[in-house]
């Protein structure tokens, strides 16, 4: 169970012009299996996960994937390396057509050769894309969008992914369908870095927990380490 | 019925040279989220390109083609040099706005120098005339009238059915999630102005076959460029094209109506009640994107 | 040095009035005692030029940096300044600081007509309305030849007049210190305005549009009342123009004029009004100084205006305000 870590932070510091979000924040991930993230809103989870993807260059520290430094490659290098981020919200390309997504999400030689099994996948995990393969995405509901959201990340034969609030602002029905296909995709064998705000699906989901808040680590939870729900509502808002 | 023909000709011609142009125009705009004002130049150059490859002893069906693509590089070049280091400003259309106008006002003073400012003007397409429902047309206008819709099928096509081009629609639409499927967002942006380049020059090609090029010829097509685009809507390329043979059938009708002198001033008229009723142009749809 | 004298930097709420007071009567001073050292018609030409520039962008800065309202067609306000003084003292014959007043008072109504279209646009579509504009006022101009001489424009339009003083053989003095009044009464009524509350909802309204409406602010009036406030100067400034030229031409609608001006606009740095008019004394000054390089002239002018915009994002005054910041540590800790 100790294997080496799949994706390590160390030390980043990381922000948006003069503003600083992240302070030398470190985190290894990976060696029990999924990573769940939480903690109060504004205090550096989106931030860290762009900056793992490259979307944001980070001022100091180093970000390692799979024992290869990533740190400061561009967005694109880092997506040809197996780490797909799938961001928060639901904007995508509202124009595009779920097939263009999915096409898309097959774009870097990577995963091209994999496409028409990853294509296969996706639409067993989420057959409601399938029925509306040539609708645009504007279209969608909420729930469908962030289905064409994995869905395009699982097109890219991703070795990790990483999940930003999947289940945001979804009606309950939606969200236990997504939750189920977020499971099956960690099943499946990719391991998952979570950030959500449902403390519920992330301890079923994940082994290891880290509530970030202003932007470092403030505590770490291990697997082995039992923990309950009122304990971690404490650490929200015990502060 | 002479009438007719004659304004549904001049129109249709018209119509061409405005599409080759808005076209790019909207291209870049939807891609990149600015207004290249350098696009009348490149007309301009792509023109004086092809006959300087012409006045080197090159073939036509060499000459063109080849100019054609040395503007694709030059529409790199200037995306390189004057938009890319800007993005992320947030000033960045207007920045922009005057970094293209102060680099079109550095070719144009540059093909100047290079070529001096005597009037020049390139082989037809196909020399010739012919009479067409009464109408006597250039076998050049009827080349263009058929050219340009090819050209233009073509481009739609590279933009829905191949990979490439989706990857440019993405990028208009969402920069950060086309990086996050891995797309190279830096050199789809060099794509689109490459190709915007290649098409203003080619109109620049048409222009000079028939009218005589100097180093300002292309002032007044950015000019009607921009207002088929406003018209069709900027959010895509279809919305445009058909915009630009609307008012070329307009010009054409109105030239007849009422006149060469009244014309710019009705289409501008025209154009800014338009805009009170639709502000996102006629043929907009609600967002940016190609299509 | 006067640059630097009329250049300290004030944003609203940084520089008290007193200190702004100072610099700016001390800046205009000494503009108006360089006839004394610069004797020759050429130099003050150059700098009579350089006040009408400095009028017409520092009023654009006005709609464009403060307002946030990208008015291309502010160069037709200009062009209107231009033909209805060269129409009003040449065909009507009325008295040409009458007609100077008009002008201004015309281009004002022509700025609200404008807005009328632009009240529900945003960003490029202004641009875009406003520049159609901009081209059908020059195409009604055009079209109406008989009167504004289409593209051959005006000649021999009547100059101004000051008492019985000889306009003609005083080495333009007399047009130096109007052009200077005219930009010191421009640059006190844009200085007093957006230091005053009309400004700051002008400027709220361009930050957060949304929250400006909900706290009351009117996007409709404070539209119009920002782009009205800076058409009036720019069209005194156009009607000054052709009574010192002595003539109209449709040039003034052009895009190398518009170009240039904006340019003066972006250089100075936007939302600073001192920092179009010191673009306007830079970018004149060496555009002068390079008269010799004939055809390469304007081919290094863009090339400046290329570099600066790419270098300097916050223009000439982002420039001299870092330059003041590391004058400033140094005085209050020396090395």
């Amino acid at each position: 169970m100790s294997e080496s870590p799949i994706l390590s932070v160390e030390a980043v510091t990381a922000g948006y012009g003069r503003v600083t979000v992240l302070h030398d924040i470190t985190l290894e991930a990976g060696r029990f299996g999924n990573v769940g993230l939480f903690g109060p809103n504004g205090h550096g989870k989106t931030t860290l996960l762009r900056t793992i993807s490259g979307l944001v260059a980070p001022k100091s520290g180093h970000v390692v994937f799979d024992g290869k430094d990533i740190t400061g490659l561009s967005a694109r290098a880092i997506v040809a390396t197996g780490l797909i981020h799938v961001p928060q919200g639901n904007k995508l390309f509202p124009d595009l057509t779920i097939g263009d997504c999915m096409a898309l999400g097959a774009y870097s030689p990577r995963a091209r050769p994999h496409e028409s099994e990853n294509r296969e996948k996706v639409v067993k995990l989420f057959p409601k894309l399938a029925e509306r393969w040539r609708q645009r995405v504007r279209t969608l509901s909420g729930g469908e969008r962030q289905m064409v959201s994995i869905g395009t990340a699982l097109m890219s034969h991703p070795r990790l992914l990483i999940l930003d609030e999947p289940t945001l602002g979804l009606a309950p029905k939606i969200k236990d369908e997504l939750c189920a296909a977020v499971m099956d995709i960690s099943r499946g064998g990719v391991p998952l870095v979570v950030v959500e705000q449902d403390i519920e699906f992330l301890l079923e989901l994940s082994r290891q927990l880290f509530l970030v808040d202003h932007g470092v680590v403030k505590t770490e939870i291990r697997p082995g380490e039992s923990i309950e729900h009122s304990e971690i509502m404490a650490m929200y808002f015990g502060h | 019925m002479s009438v007719f023909s004659d304004i549904f000709f001049g129109g249709l011609f018209q119509g061409s040279l405005y599409a080759m142009m808005a076209v790019g125009l909207a291209l870049v705009w939807t891609t990149i989220g600015v207004f290249n004002f350098s696009h009348g130049v490149f007309m301009m150059l792509g023109a004086y390109f092809a006959w300087q490859l012409v006045a080197f002893g090159l073939p036509v069906v060499i000459a063109f083609p080849l100019a054609v693509i040395v503007m694709a590089g030059a529409g790199w070049i200037l995306q390189a040099s004057v938009v890319r280091p800007l993005i992320g400003r947030p000033n960045i259309v207007l920045v922009v706005v005057i970094t293209t106008l102060a680099a079109g006002s550095l070719i144009e003073n540059g093909a100047l120098t290079v070529w001096g400012p005597r009037s020049k003007q390139l082989p037809s397409l196909i020399e010739g005339n012919t009479t067409i429902a009464g109408v006597g047309v250039s076998l050049h206008q009827i080349a263009i009238i058929v050219i340009t819709p090819l050209v233009l099928a073509a481009l739609w096509s590279f933009l829905n059915r191949t990979r490439l081009g989706l990857a440019l629609r993405a990028v208009a639409q969402n920069e950060d999630a086309s990086q996050l499927v891995g797309l190279n967002v830096t050199a789809l942006y060099g794509l689109a102005f490459a190709i915007a380049a290649s098409l203003a020059g080619l109109a620049g090609i048409f222009m000079g076959g028939y009218r005589f090029m100097n180093p300002s010829m292309g002032a007044d097509p950015l000019l009607k460029a921009l207002i088929v685009v406003v018209f069709g809507g900027i959010s895509s390329i279809s919305g445009p094209i058909f915009a630009a043979y609307l008012i070329g059938f307009f010009e054409a009708a109105s030239n007849y109506y009422f006149g060469l002198y009244w014309t710019p001033a009705l289409l501008f008229l025209v154009l800014i009640a338009t805009l009170m009723v639709r502000p996102e142009g006629i043929f907009a749809s609600r967002s940016r994107g190609l299509a | 040095m006067t640059l630097l004298d009329i250049a300290i930097p004030s944003a609203p709420g940084r520089v008290t009035w007193n200190r702004e007071a100072i610099g700016f009567v001390a800046g205009f001073l000494l503009l108006a005692l360089l006839p004394l050292v610069l004797g020759d018609s050429y130099s003050r030409h150059v700098l009579i030029m350089i006040f009408i520039y400095a009028i017409v962008a520092s009023n654009w800065d006005l709609s464009l940096g403060y307002g946030g309202v990208f008015n291309f067609g502010h160069l037709a306000l200009f062009g209107i300044g231009v033909y209805v003084y060269s129409l009003l003292a040449k065909v009507a014959g009325i008295d040409p600081w009458i007609a100077l007043l008009a002008s201004g008072v015309t281009s004002t109504l022509a700025a609200v007509l404008v807005t009328i279209p632009i009240l529900r646009l945003k960003g490029i579509y202004i641009i875009l309305v406003t520049f159609g504009f901009a081209q059908l006022v020059m195409q009604v101009i055009i079209s109406q030849s008989d009167l504004t001489g289409g593209t051959q424009g005006l000649v021999r339009v009547p100059g101004l007049y000051l008492f019985d003083h000889n306009m003609i053989r005083d080495g333009k003095l007399a047009y130096f210190y109007i052009a200077l009044a005219l930009l010191v009464a421009s640059t006190l009524f844009l200085r007093l305005f957006v230091r005053s509350r009309a400004g700051a909802s002008i400027v709220a309204l361009r930050d957060n549009e949304e929250y400006a409406i909900s706290r009351g602010v009117s996007l409709v009036r404070q539209r119009m009342v920002t782009l009205a406030a800076s058409a009036f100067f720019t069209g005194i400034a156009g009607a000054f123009y052709a009574a010192y030229q002595r003539n109209a031409s449709i040039d003034v609608f052009g895009m190398s004029l518009a170009t240039i001006i904006l340019s003066m606009v972006l250089l100075g740095g936007t939302s600073t009004i001192y920092g179009a008019i010191i673009a306007s004394f830079v970018l004149t000054v060496f555009s002068e100084a390079m008269a010799d390089f004939g055809a390469w002239r304007p081919m290094i002018t863009a090339l400046l205006i290329i570099v600066i915009m790419l270098v300097y994002p916050s223009g000439l005054v982002g420039m001299i305000r870092a330059a003041w910041a590391l004058v400033t540590e140094r005085i209050k800790r020396p090395a």
